[in-house]
């Protein structure tokens, strides 16, 4: 059964939807990750115009922050204080990428930046996280290793406008919190992403979080920056599907039981170097595509 | 005539099978009455008006009609869709890769365009003969904007040479470059012996509209050609219209646009409140 999307004005089999959801929502629950980073580019690959997708995943990515942050807040989980000021930073940073979004798609060079910052940042955090956790299953397999220092304080540290973030136990500068905010909400609405993949590891190495809040607090203010997304997006351009991102969800949501699940099964940095390589195979994907001669060197886009 | 037209309408859908001997009586008769050149043409379509509802992937109309043949004429099908200015680009590899280096926007194209013909064009008529119809893509003399430019050294072909923001005719090249990228994406398409017809007297052709077909008003012309030369045309109207539910959502996405993006929000919010309930609770 095809349904119409109205906004992305194509029709899609209902079935690749729902499994295109259930896919993404199983390895999302399996590594704990939102999964937009793998959601967008495979919506843009079945044909989903690269605005719409970009746009419509922000859309998405509301709804699952919102049922997996709960989790987090009943187990306290989640510094709110911190929260609140990377979603200012995120939310000044979202509504730059917004309108940046706009400029670069009106000289037709959106796809090449939305592939680029896929390459890059995908490229970047899955060669950290692989050998991160080839790092640790070779460590564990040598018994008497020594531990490294949990807390490292450097120039960052020194930065103005100290405040104190009692659930983190942290007491460092507001500007910290608020640039890497932004950072990633410039991200979030470039690529279509929550920006987790990004914001969990500067949680824990630039802001020396624990890492038992760093999840929970980095989905609370992943909620308001893709909310701001859906928003401006939906003002700005009129690329917001949630007819696409409510068909997403059923099968995320679905999925995402059955990935928790299984993620039981495997320990942690084996979990960890999965990802990494699942990251390093997009970015490769995207990266390949952008060397290869395309088969028709023009290309047409309808204006309205 | 009245009745003839009146006849093939009813017959919408499978026109062959439908009382054959009426038909055939109406058509000699009215031969006789119109012996006299221009020659008459009726034209219809299985469906004057498409809705694209939520369930709407692509459809299959039937263009059908009758002519006054004979042996060794042709006739050429038009189908047009609403004008839309399009931006056609260009890519050249950069440090490695392949980046736009060039836009030009063609200017009030038609968003769809698709000729049926009983045989090849180029053995139809001559190219005058179909320019002076105003049929076939040269005759469409579509005009471009030159944008922001890499140098314009045509190395895709049909690069543009203006300066940057004056209008110009395309050539045939650059119309050929936007042809192939339209029939690319299902919107233009160019069917030679694709009318079938019977007895010089009746023709049919399948148009077949994609997922992707733009809304708006589309003119059909159905023109008739003997020994090279147009000697009638018919043309019909027929318009594609969001219906529906998918037209409700596209409305208030652009006219509310506000009121649609928090209603996604909240639509969000509260979809993944009822997941995480769900998944509590199993």
């Amino acid at each position: 059964m095809y349904i119409y999307l109205p906004i992305a004005e194509v029709s899609m089999h209902i079935g690749i939807i729902i499994g295109l959801g259930g896919g993404v929502g199983f390895l999302s629950g399996l590594f704990g990750v939102g999964g937009g980073f793998l959601m967008t580019p495979l919506l843009i690959f079945f044909g989903i115009p690269p605005a719409v997708a970009v746009a419509t995943e922000a859309n998405q990515i509301v709804a699952s922050s919102v049922s997996g942050v709960l989790a987090h807040m009943r187990r306290g989980n989640v510094d709110f204080k911190m929260g609140g000021i990377l979603m200012i930073g995120g939310v000044i940073g979202s509504s730059l990428g917004v309108v940046l979004f706009k400029f670069l798609q009106s000289i037709g060079q959106i796809d090449l930046v939305i592939s680029l910052s896929y390459v890059v940042f995908l490229g970047i955090i899955g060669a950290l996280m692989l050998t991160e956790s080839v790092r640790t299953i070779i460590r564990s397999r040598r018994p008497g290793a020594v531990r490294g220092k949990l807390h490292q304080h450097n120039w960052l540290h020194g930065l103005p406008l100290k405040m104190r973030f009692r659930r983190s136990k942290l007491y460092i500068s507001a500007i910290l919190p608020l640039t890497i905010g932004a950072f990633v909400g410039i991200l979030a609405a470039i690529m279509g992403v929550g920006g987790g993949f990004i914001m969990v590891p500067a949680m824990i190495y630039l802001l020396g979080m624990p890492t038992s809040v760093v999840v929970g607090t980095s989905l609370f203010q992943i909620i308001f920056v893709t909310a701001n997304v859906t928003l401006l997006q939906s003002i700005q351009t009129q690329t917001v599907d949630f007819v696409l991102a409510g068909l997403l969800l059923f099968g995320a949501v679905i999925g995402a039981q059955f990935g928790s699940r299984a993620g039981v099964l495997l320990r942690g940095e084996q979990l960890r170097g999965l990802l990494a390589l699942l990251v390093l195979g997009v970015c490769a994907k995207i990266g390949y595509d952008l060397i290869i001669r395309p088969e028709d060197l023009l290309s047409v886009e309808l204006l309205r | 005539m009245i009745r003839l037209s009146a006849l093939i309408c009813m017959a919408k859908g499978n026109i062959f099978a439908v009382s054959g001997a009426v038909f055939l009586a109406g058509i000699m008769l009215f031969s006789v009455l119109a012996s006299a050149a221009p020659t008459r043409l009726v034209a219809d379509l299985s469906e004057s008006h498409v809705d694209i509802t939520s369930d709407y992937h692509g459809t299959e109309l039937l263009l059908f009609g009758a002519y006054e043949g004979q042996p060794g004429d042709d006739l050429i099908l038009e189908v047009r869709g609403p004008a839309s200015d399009i931006a056609q680009r260009r890519k050249e590899q950069r440090a490695g890769i392949w980046v736009n280096v060039e836009t030009w926007v063609w200017q009030q194209v038609p968003s769809f365009y698709h000729i049926f013909a009983t045989r090849q064009l180029d053995e139809i008529a001559t190219r005058d003969a179909l320019m002076n119809v105003g049929i076939g893509r040269s005759a469409l003399e579509l005009k471009l904007v030159a944008g922001e430019s890499g140098g314009g050294n045509g190395h895709g072909g049909g690069a543009p040479t203006a300066t940057n923001g004056a209008i110009i005719v395309g050539t045939e090249a650059q119309t050929a470059d936007l042809d192939r990228n339209m029939q690319g994406i299902g919107l233009w398409a160019k069917q030679e012996n694709a009318i079938s017809t019977q007895q010089d007297m009746l023709f049919r052709a399948n148009l077949a509209l994609p997922s992707n077909v733009p809304s708006g008003d589309y003119k059909i012309r159905v023109v008739h050609f003997r020994g090279g030369v147009a000697i009638s045309e018919r043309t019909t109207d027929m318009n594609v219209r969001k219906a529906g539910l998918s037209a409700l959502i596209y409305r208030f996405a652009h006219e509310y646009s506000v009121f649609y993006g928090l209603f996604a929000i909240v639509f969000a919010v509260a979809s993944g409140w009822l997941a995480a309930a769900a998944f509590r609770r199993s």
